[in-house]
C-alpha cells in the first residue's frame, strides 16, 4: 500500500463535477498523489484505480441523492479483489432528503464506510484524519 | 449557416429504434399521442402559459420535483399546485433515466417501493410508461414540463410528450456539456434534432409544445456570454426544426445590476439572431434561475438567497422564475420546504407587481455592451467552423475550446476557461483558454481582476476561484481572505 496514493471520483450516474475538481486541487496541494476518476464512476473503476495505483484510500463522493444505492456492497468488493486494508471515505448529500446527520453516518459505517462527511465539512480536517487513518492502517 | 428540419422519413426510420431501446415504448404512437395533446385543455398547455404571461407582464413560478412512484409523485405536485401556489408544475426525471440506465431506474423504483420513500432523486417516466405519464398529467390542473439532464432523451420525449406533457427541457449541448462524461456531442446534437423534430411536428398538427434549453449550464460562475451563445445555439436549432415556442434560460449569478443585464440581453439577442437566422414565426420568452450553486445550511439564510433571486425575477420582468428551496444544501427537499421555496417567491413577486424597480443605468448598458460584444465574438467563431453545418459547428468550436464551460465534466469540453468574481462581484475571465474574444475584451476582464486582487493582497489563482465558488454558502458573494 503507498501511503500517498488515493483514489477520487463521484459515484454512480451523478456527474456533479465542481466540488470533484476543487477536491483534487486540494488534495494534491496536500502531497496527495490524487487518482480522479472524475464523475459518473462505478465501483468496479474504483476499485481497478485502487488495485492499479496501490491506493491507500478510496474517496468517495455523491451528491444526487443516489448514494445509499450506488454505495452498498462497495466493501465486500473491495475484500473480493484483495484490499483488505483500505479506506474508504464517503462524502456529500447521501441520500433523497434532508436528514439527520448522525442516520446518514450510522448507515454509511454500517455499509463498511471509515468515515462519512457532510458536504460542508472543513477539507483540513479531512486531510489530517486521513493522514492519520493511513498511518494507522500502515503499521503491521 | 444552413437550417434544415430533418427529414421526415428519416425521422421515421430512427423512430422505430428509439421505441425498442426499452419496453414502454411500444405503447407509443405519434396519431395517439397527437390525438391525446388536443384534448389537453388551453389553460394546461405550457406554451399558451408562456405567451399569456409575456403578454399580462407576468412572472410565473416553477418548482422542481420528482420522485420514484407514481402516487407519491401526484402527490407531491398537488401539494405544491395548492399549499405552494405554483403557476407550472415539473416532473423532475431521476439520474438514472438521464442515463439510459432503465434497468437501474427499475431496481430503484422496486427499493422506494420496500422502503416506503423514494430511493431515486426523480420520476422515472420511461418506466413507468405512456400510461403512468398520462396519470400524473390528469392529476394536475396546471401546465406541466419535464426536467431533466438526458443526453440521449429521445425515448423519453416521445413518451412524455404523448402522455401529456406540454413543455420539454434541454439541449444538445447544455444536456451534454454538463451533464455528462463521455457523450459525443455530435451524438447528442442529433439526438436532441430528433427530439426538436418530433416538437416540430406537434407544431405543424396544431399542438403547440413549450422547448426550453438548459441556460445555467454548470450553475458555476458562469459569465454570460457563455450561457447566452449555447441558449441561442440551442434556439436556433429547435427553430430549425419547427418548434416555435421557446423559452431561454439564465442562472442568477449573484451580481445584481449584472443578472438584470444579462436577462435584457438574453432577449435582445436572441430575438436578433433568430431573425438574422430567418426565423420569424417564434414566442421568445425567458426563464431566470434561482442560485444554481451551493446554499447556505441555514434556512433562513436560505430564504435570503431565493429572496434576492425573486427580485432580480421580478426587476427584469422575465416571463418565468425556477425556485429554490430552503433544503437546497442538504439535496432533495421535502413537499414542505418546497412549498415553503415557492411561498417567498411568490410574496416578493407579488410586492414588486407593479413597480418599475432599476430602469436603465450606465452600468447595466456597459454590462450589455460587452455581453453583446463577446456573444459575437463566439457566434461568428461558430459560424466559421461550421462549414454552413450548425452541428458541425458546435463540434469543433468545442474541440477547439472555442466553446468552453467552466467546470464541466464532459471530456468534449476543453475546461480551460476560469472564472472569478471582480471586486464589486461580477463574474469575470481571469482564464479565457481558447474562446475567441478580443484583446480588448480580455484587457477588460484582466483589468477588473487586478483590483480585486489589490484590494485583497493577493494574486488571482484557482484558491480565489474556490473561495467564489463557496462563498453564497458562506453567506458572502464575494470569497474574500478570512
Amino acid at each position: 500500500m503507498n501511503p500517498q496514493n488515493i483514489v477520487l471520483g463521484v459515484i454512480g450516474a451523478d456527474c456533479h463535477s465542481v466540488g470533484n475538481k476543487i477536491l483534487d486541487a486540494y488534495f494534491s496541494e496536500a502531497g496527495f498523489h490524487v487518482t480522479n476518476l472524475g464523475v459518473m464512476v462505478s465501483q468496479e473503476e474504483f476499485i481497478d484505480a485502487a488495485v492499479e495505483t496501490d491506493a491507500a484510500a478510496i474517496l468517495v463522493s455523491s451528491l444526487y441523492g443516489h448514494g445509499e444505492i450506488d454505495c452498498e456492497g462497495l466493501r465486500a468488493k473491495c475484500i473480493e479483489r484483495g484490499l483488505d486494508r483500505i479506506l474508504l471515505y464517503v462524502g456529500g448529500n447521501l441520500v433523497v432528503g434532508k436528514t439527520p446527520y448522525e442516520e446518514v453516518e450510522k448507515k454509511f459505517l454500517d455499509m463498511g464506510f471509515n468515515r462519512v462527511f457532510r458536504p460542508q465539512v472543513d477539507l483540513a480536517e479531512v486531510v489530517k484524519m486521513l493522514k492519520a487513518d493511513i498511518a494507522a492502517a500502515s503499521r503491521p | 449557416m444552413r437550417y434544415e428540419p430533418m427529414a421526415w422519413k428519416d425521422f421515421l426510420t430512427q423512430r422505430k429504434s428509439v421505441l425498442a431501446t426499452w419496453p414502454t415504448g411500444k405503447d407509443v404512437d405519434l396519431e395517439g399521442g397527437l390525438r391525446y395533446q388536443r384534448d389537453i385543455p388551453e389553460a394546461k398547455n405550457f406554451a399558451r402559459a408562456m405567451s399569456g404571461a409575456k403578454a399580462k407582464g407576468r412572472t410565473l413560478i416553477q418548482p422542481r420535483a420528482g420522485v420514484a412512484l407514481i402516487d407519491d409523485h401526484i402527490r407531491l405536485l398537488r401539494f405544491l399546485e395548492t399549499e405552494g401556489t405554483a403557476d407550472l408544475l415539473p416532473t423532475t426525471i431521476d439520474a438514472y433515466t438521464r442515463q439510459n440506465r432503465y434497468e437501474e431506474a427499475a431496481v430503484g423504483i422496486e427499493k422506494s417501493t420496500a422502503a416506503g420513500h423514494s430511493l431515486l432523486n426523480g420520476f422515472p417516466a420511461v418506466n413507468h410508461g405512456l400510461g403512468g405519464c398520462r396519470r400524473v398529467t390528469e392529476a394536475v390542473t396546471k401546465p406541466i414540463q419535464v426536467r431533466h439532464g438526458t443526453p440521449d432523451a429521445r425515448l423519453l420525449a416521445e413518451i412524455s410528450l404523448a402522455g401529456g406533457f406540454t413543455s420539454f427541457e434541454g439541449g444538445g449541448i447544455s444536456y451534454n456539456i454538463p451533464y455528462a462524461k463521455k457523450v459525443e456531442l455530435g451524438d447528442s446534437l442529433r439526438a436532441w434534432r430528433y427530439i426538436d423534430r418530433l416538437v416540430g411536428w406537434y407544431e405543424e398538427n396544431g399542438v403547440s409544445i413549450n422547448r426550453e434549453p438548459f441556460g445555467p449550464l454548470t450553475g458555476t460562475l458562469l459569465p454570460p456570454f457563455i450561457g447566452h451563445t449555447v441558449a441561442i445555439l440551442e434556439g436556433l436549432l429547435a427553430l430549425e426544426q419547427g418548434a416555435k415556442s421557446i423559452t431561454l434560460g439564465y442562472g442568477q449569478g449573484g451580481n445584481v445590476l449584472q443578472d438584470l443585464a444579462a436577462l435584457s440581453s438574453l432577449r435582445e439577442l436572441a430575438g436578433e439572431y433568430f431573425e438574422k437566422a430567418g426565423f420569424t414565426d417564434f414566442d421568445l420568452t425567458i426563464v431566470f434561475h434561482q442560485w444554481m450553486g451551493g446554499f447556505p445550511e441555514d434556512e433562513a439564510k436560505a430564504f435570503a438567497v431565493i429572496s434576492l433571486g425573486s427580485f432580480v425575477a421580478a426587476a427584469a420582468g422575465v416571463e418565468k422564475i425556477i425556485v429554490k428551496s430552503p433544503h437546497e444544501a442538504a439535496g432533495i427537499p421535502t413537499k414542505e420546504a418546497n412549498a415553503a421555496g415557492l411561498k417567498t417567491t411568490r410574496q416578493i413577486l407579488s410586492m414588486l407587481t407593479d413597480q418599475i424597480i432599476c430602469g436603465d443605468n450606465d452600468i447595466i448598458r456597459r454590462e450589455k455592451n460587452l455581453i453583446r460584444e463577446e456573444v459575437a465574438c463566439l457566434m461568428n467563431a461558430v459560424e466559421n467552423a461550421s462549414g454552413g453545418d450548425p452541428i458541425q459547428g458546435i463540434v469543433r468550436a468545442f474541440a477547439g475550446g472555442l466553446l468552453d464551460v467552466p467546470f464541466a465534466p464532459s471530456i468534449f469540453n476543453r475546461g480551460r476557461v476560469l472564472p472569478a468574481r471582480d471586486n464589486e462581484g461580477f463574474i469575470r475571465l481571469f482564464a479565457k483558454g481558447n474562446l475567441p474574444l478580443s484583446d480588448e475584451i480580455m484587457a477588460f476582464h484582466k483589468e477588473r481582476l487586478a483590483e480585486r486582487a489589490k484590494a485583497e493582497g493577493r494574486a488571482v489563482t484557482f484558491q480565489m476561484v474556490t473561495d467564489d465558488i463557496y462563498a453564497i454558502s458562506k453567506s458572502k458573494l464575494i470569497g474574500r481572505p478570512k
